[in-house]
């Protein structure tokens, strides 16, 4: 069987790629460079221990796919991810690598565990994943990736449950594949904000901070909340907190913080915390 | 210029995109979303009001086009996702965007931003 090693947790904006190129050239912005240190951590996490794959739980944000066909939740299942234009021309990054094989069984063991997936056999890749990768591992990103893509720009979004559940029928699935890769699993989502509407800039470092503080041994309350009360309090796109969830749904009950830390450099709460999972 | 930030989701502070704003929109969202190609951003800068009577948006549509009317657009169902991508054909941001949304320059927006609010669910408002 596989064994999930570990995940993390972390935000993702279309301004942290963009500072990140910026940064690279000519030296970050004071704000963007806590961003970038405080990213070191994980970026070493990675390296030392090295997973053989990773499923990333992100969302789209209608850059690859439009309202003809949204789906609710999607698998990407392809041997690579080109990156999307999201209307201001493509990040030079390489194309993200997949993994067909694991792609296509977790596509059965998901759909026939009650989990009826969209497949995409091409699937163009945004900031849901481009922003933060370059800060966390060193190109060429040859590590392979199953991508899953969870509706977030259109209500009605999945529960919080629901998405707490996908992470623990993807640990399920790992655990029965046939192979012995050690994977992480990753979710992606922006903490809080809110980009339109006169509450536009909402910043609840508080609730971002006491998310942090409750996702490891304390998940059931966040669960439990009515993510309007997330949305009410940390801005719309704070919902995307819950697909924080499936990565912890994915870990065991026996698991370690390695790291944490958050910061607001503008629009978006940046945050990012890193466990390691210790059962067998 | 007010940085008062209501721990409601109702407008004009919110606008929930949902089912009906997605109907409403479909057209606009499309519009938008056709940008993500370069080719069409050329086209679209070249004859603004001519592509956009291809996607048939009605005159009103076309009208908060031109005039860089975020707030109308949102309210007519332009999903933001989609919107930004205007904005950023014609030379605009999201910080653009959000300025008209809250009544203010971009320059004023950003230098009160983050708009720091602190609350935890239970607590005092």
């Amino acid at each position: 069987m596989s064994r999930v090693i570990g995940g993390f947790g972390i935000s993702h904006t279309p301004s942290m790629g963009m500072e990140y190129d910026k940064g690279m050239a000519q030296g970050f912005d004071p704000r963007w460079q806590k961003w970038f240190d405080g990213t070191r951590r994980l970026k070493q996490w990675l390296d030392e221990t090295k997973p053989d794959k990773m499923v990333i739980v992100y969302n789209d944000h209608l850059n690859h796919f439009d309202f003809d066909a949204y789906p609710t939740i999607a698998i990407g299942v392809a041997p690579e991810f080109r990156q999307a234009d999201e209307g201001w021309g493509p990040r030079p990054f390489p194309s993200l690598v997949g993994d067909v094989d694991l792609g296509w069984y977790m596509t059965n063991k998901l759909v026939r565990g009650g989990y009826d997936l969209t497949v995409c056999q091409d699937l163009a890749i945004d900031h849901g994943i481009y922003s933060w990768l370059p800060y966390v591992m060193d190109t060429p990103w040859d590590t392979p990736i199953v991508p899953i893509a969870i509706n977030m720009v259109r209500h009605p979004i999945p529960t919080s449950e629901r998405l707490h559940g996908l992470g623990k029928a993807i640990r399920a699935a790992l655990e029965d594949d046939g192979s012995n890769d050690r994977i992480a699993v990753v979710s992606t989502g922006g903490m809080s904000h809110q980009i339109s509407g006169a509450r536009f800039g909402i910043a609840n470092e508080t609730l971002d901070e006491w998310f942090l503080s409750k996702i490891g041994n304390d998940f059931s309350e966040l669960i439990d909340l009515p993510q309007e009360e997330l949305m009410r309090l940390g801005g719309t796109e704070a919902a995307e907190l819950a697909l924080w969830f499936s990565m912890r749904g994915a870990l065991s009950d026996n698991i370690s913080e390695v790291y944490r830390y958050y910061t607001f450099p503008a629009i978006t709460g940046c945050g990012v915390i890193v466990f390691d999972d210790h059962a067998v | 210029m007010s940085n008062s930030v209501p721990f409601n989701l109702d407008p004009p502070g919110t606008y929930i995109y949902d089912g009906p704003a997605s109907t409403r929109g479909y057209k606009l969202t499309k519009f938008g979303l056709s940008l993500r190609n370069p080719e069409n951003r050329k086209t679209f800068l070249a004859d603004e009001a001519g592509y956009m009577t291809e996607f048939g948006l009605s005159e009103d549509e076309i009208a908060m086009v031109r005039a860089r009317d975020w707030t109308g657009l949102i309210k007519a169902g332009g999903h933001l996702q989609s919107m930004l991508k205007v904005a950023a054909t014609v030379g605009e941001n999201l910080w653009h965007i959000g300025a008209h949304n809250a009544g203010m320059s971009a320059e004023e927006l950003q230098a009160l931003c983050p708009r720091k609010v602190t609350a935890l669910p239970g607590g005092d408002d």
